[in-house]
């Protein structure tokens, strides 16, 4: 039982907000309702049957072929079915997401699950800067669920996250994990400068040593935890290779500056 | 083995008997209560410090009359089969009420397996009820606790002097059987050991079953009431070998000693496997090696609501 499958005509030249087009909110709707609902197109609304060819499928499913547009908002909102992006996202994908899964084949922009409340999002490419952080006007990030990065992640990854799980295969901008309030980070490939200022509490896994270490930070030394092997087993299932494989780790404590109750963890 | 119905010859013989491999089979049942339980998974750096928090949390368990659950381990668990990735061993707890058993958990996992070392606990189960596990044992961390929600499921980080005790937050209540047994009695002590570390060895290969006595065997069955009113429970005199002839006795001559498997276990099935598995184990070792008879606790059938009638378990 195959699910609906919007594929784009022909690539506008602004940028498409897909807000509102969703799994739970095309189920059971035809082609031809479906071609009624408004979309905008920088601003301008257009019929999404302007812009996409529709086939109407059964199920909370649906599948999105982009074609090199630029389609901001995808999953927004989003609560139950299954999204598949079959190439690249535009800005503030999976933004408020709470429930489903969404997968993007290739990269997405800034401001990814920002206010993120559950579900899955798993990016096959790099995402931008801004993922997992508040949405604009929030006082916190991310707050559950679970995003996977195929590749590398910008800059202010996670910043003011609250609950949840990212997992980044790939390497990380500058201030990753700033100003966290709680959740797990993890990025096998280690990050830029800044890692985990202002961080309150919540988890900096680095497969790699930062670039610098702050100097907020208090040195634990190296110790075993056993959530570590509780925390891979779960990572492993989402995107292999993303966490270290030891639960040996350098325990750094931090932000003292900012109460100390969060950790970055290195090999 | 052989099992046949022997119909009597003589009218005086009122009942047919039941023998199993030269053992006979009492026409009588084990009475077995509703009881609350829960499963729990220590892990470890090792299987040697598992099994030592394993043994401390589930020691003095025998008996709810006193020890306020009954526990026991269930079964080892390889690194493949544990949350963490470590070896680990699975336990069964089991209690009358709610509410003695979250206390009997929460003293049990607090002083034997936090104090462990390299330790952590799991829930073992999940059930229609919450009994806090990590949840209130992480105050020991003094607000260096850290929780952690992994899959949907909270965890507590607590800080102790070899790194961390990891504690899941909640575990299942399971609304389970308690007291299944039965009574082997056989022509001499070493015999009826034999047989009944047979029994135990095949009950605990059964999933959901513990066997919480020393050894999984009890000596001293008892019957309801005293001659003294503050005990609830006294020896079972009608199967005590040295009162035969001073009492009424359940034991015919050649019988020198009786020992008793009592069994809890998850659900009524596993209740019926576990006794059969048990059962089974006895009657292989047979009227060859000394057992005479096998028999079962009861109160009459008027306080458990669960009935194990030995020939339909055997048949």
């Amino acid at each position: 039982m195959s699910g609906t499958t919007l594929s784009l005509r022909t690539a506008p030249a602004g940028r498409i907000d897909m807000t509102g087009v969703l799994p739970e909110i095309l189920a059971g709707r035809t082609a031809a309702e479906i071609e009624k609902m408004p979309l905008r197109v920088d601003g301008v609304p257009v019929a999404l049957g302007e812009c996409f060819a529709v086939t109407a499928g059964e199920g909370e499913a649906l599948t999105i072929r982009p074609e090199g547009a630029r389609l901001d908002g995808l999953g927004r909102d989003m609560r139950t079915g299954m999204l598949r992006v079959e190439g690249a996202a535009g800005h503030y994908l999976a933004q408020g997401m709470r429930g489903g899964e969404l997968i993007v084949d290739g990269d997405a922009g800034d401001c990814a699950a920002n206010g993120m409340r559950g579900g899955c999002l798993r990016i096959a490419g790099n995402a931008g800067d801004w993922l997992a952080a508040a949405l604009i006007g929030d006082r916190a990030g991310m707050g559950g669920g679970v995003v996977a990065v195929g590749g590398n992640a910008g800059d202010r990854l996670g910043d003011r996250m609250r609950r949840g799980l990212v997992l980044v295969r790939g390497r990380a901008g500058t201030a990753c994990g700033a100003r966290m309030r709680a959740g797990t980070l993890v990025v096998a490939g280690g990050c830029g400068t800044l890692a985990g200022f202002g961080l309150r509490r919540g988890s900096l896994i680095l497969g790699q040593a930062p670039e610098a270490m702050p100097a907020c930070h208090g040195d634990a030394g190296i110790v075993t935890l056993a959530w570590l092997g509780l925390l891979r087993r779960h990572a492993e299932a989402i995107l292999p290779g993303a966490m270290p494989d030891t639960s040996r780790m350098h325990r750094y404590m931090g932000d003292l500056a900012f109460g100390g109750k969060g950790e970055i963890l290195v090999p | 083995m052989r099992l046949w119905r022997e119909h009597p010859h003589s009218p005086c013989l009122r009942e047919t008997r039941v023998i199993v491999n030269g053992v006979s089979i009492d026409d009588t049942y084990a009475e077995a209560f509703g009881m609350k339980a829960t499963r729990i998974v220590i892990t470890a750096a090792s299987m040697t410090w598992a099994k030592h928090a394993a043994n401390a949390a589930f020691g003095f368990a025998t008996s709810v009359i006193a020890c306020g659950c009954e526990a026991g381990i269930e079964r080892e668990l390889s690194p493949e089969e544990t949350p963490d990735g470590r070896p680990g061993v699975a336990g069964l707890l089991f209690a009358v009420s709610t509410k003695e058993l979250a206390k009997q958990l929460e003293r049990r996992v607090g002083q034997c397996v936090l104090t462990c070392p390299t330790t952590a606990v799991f829930a073992g189960c999940t059930g229609d009820e919450a009994l806090p596990l990590g949840k209130n044992l992480r105050y020991f961390g003094d607000g260096w606790q850290m929780s952690k929600v992994v899959a949907g499921r909270r965890y507590w980080r607590i800080p102790v002097m070899d790194g961390e005790f990891l504690a899941e937050e909640t575990t299942g209540l399971l609304r389970s059987v308690g007291g299944g047994n039965f009574l082997v009695l056989a022509r001499s002590t070493a015999q009826a050991l034999t047989a009944c570390e047979a029994a135990v060895a095949a009950i605990a290969k059964t999933p959901g079953a513990i066997a919480p006595f020393p050894g999984g065997v009890v000596r001293s069955g008892s019957k309801v009431g005293s001659k003294y009113k503050a005990l609830p429970a006294s020896t079972n005199d009608a199967f005590c070998p040295t009162l035969r002839g001073a009492t009424k006795s359940e034991l015919s001559p050649e019988v020198e000693t009786v020992l008793e498997i009592v069994i809890d276990a998850v659900d009524d099935d596993a209740m019926k496997t576990a006794m059969r598995a048990g059962l089974d184990a006895v009657c292989a070792i047979g009227a060859d090696g000394g057992i005479v008879r096998l028999s079962a606790g009861n109160y009459g059938g008027k306080l458990g609501q669960f009935h194990y009638r030995l020939r339909e378990i055997l048949a």
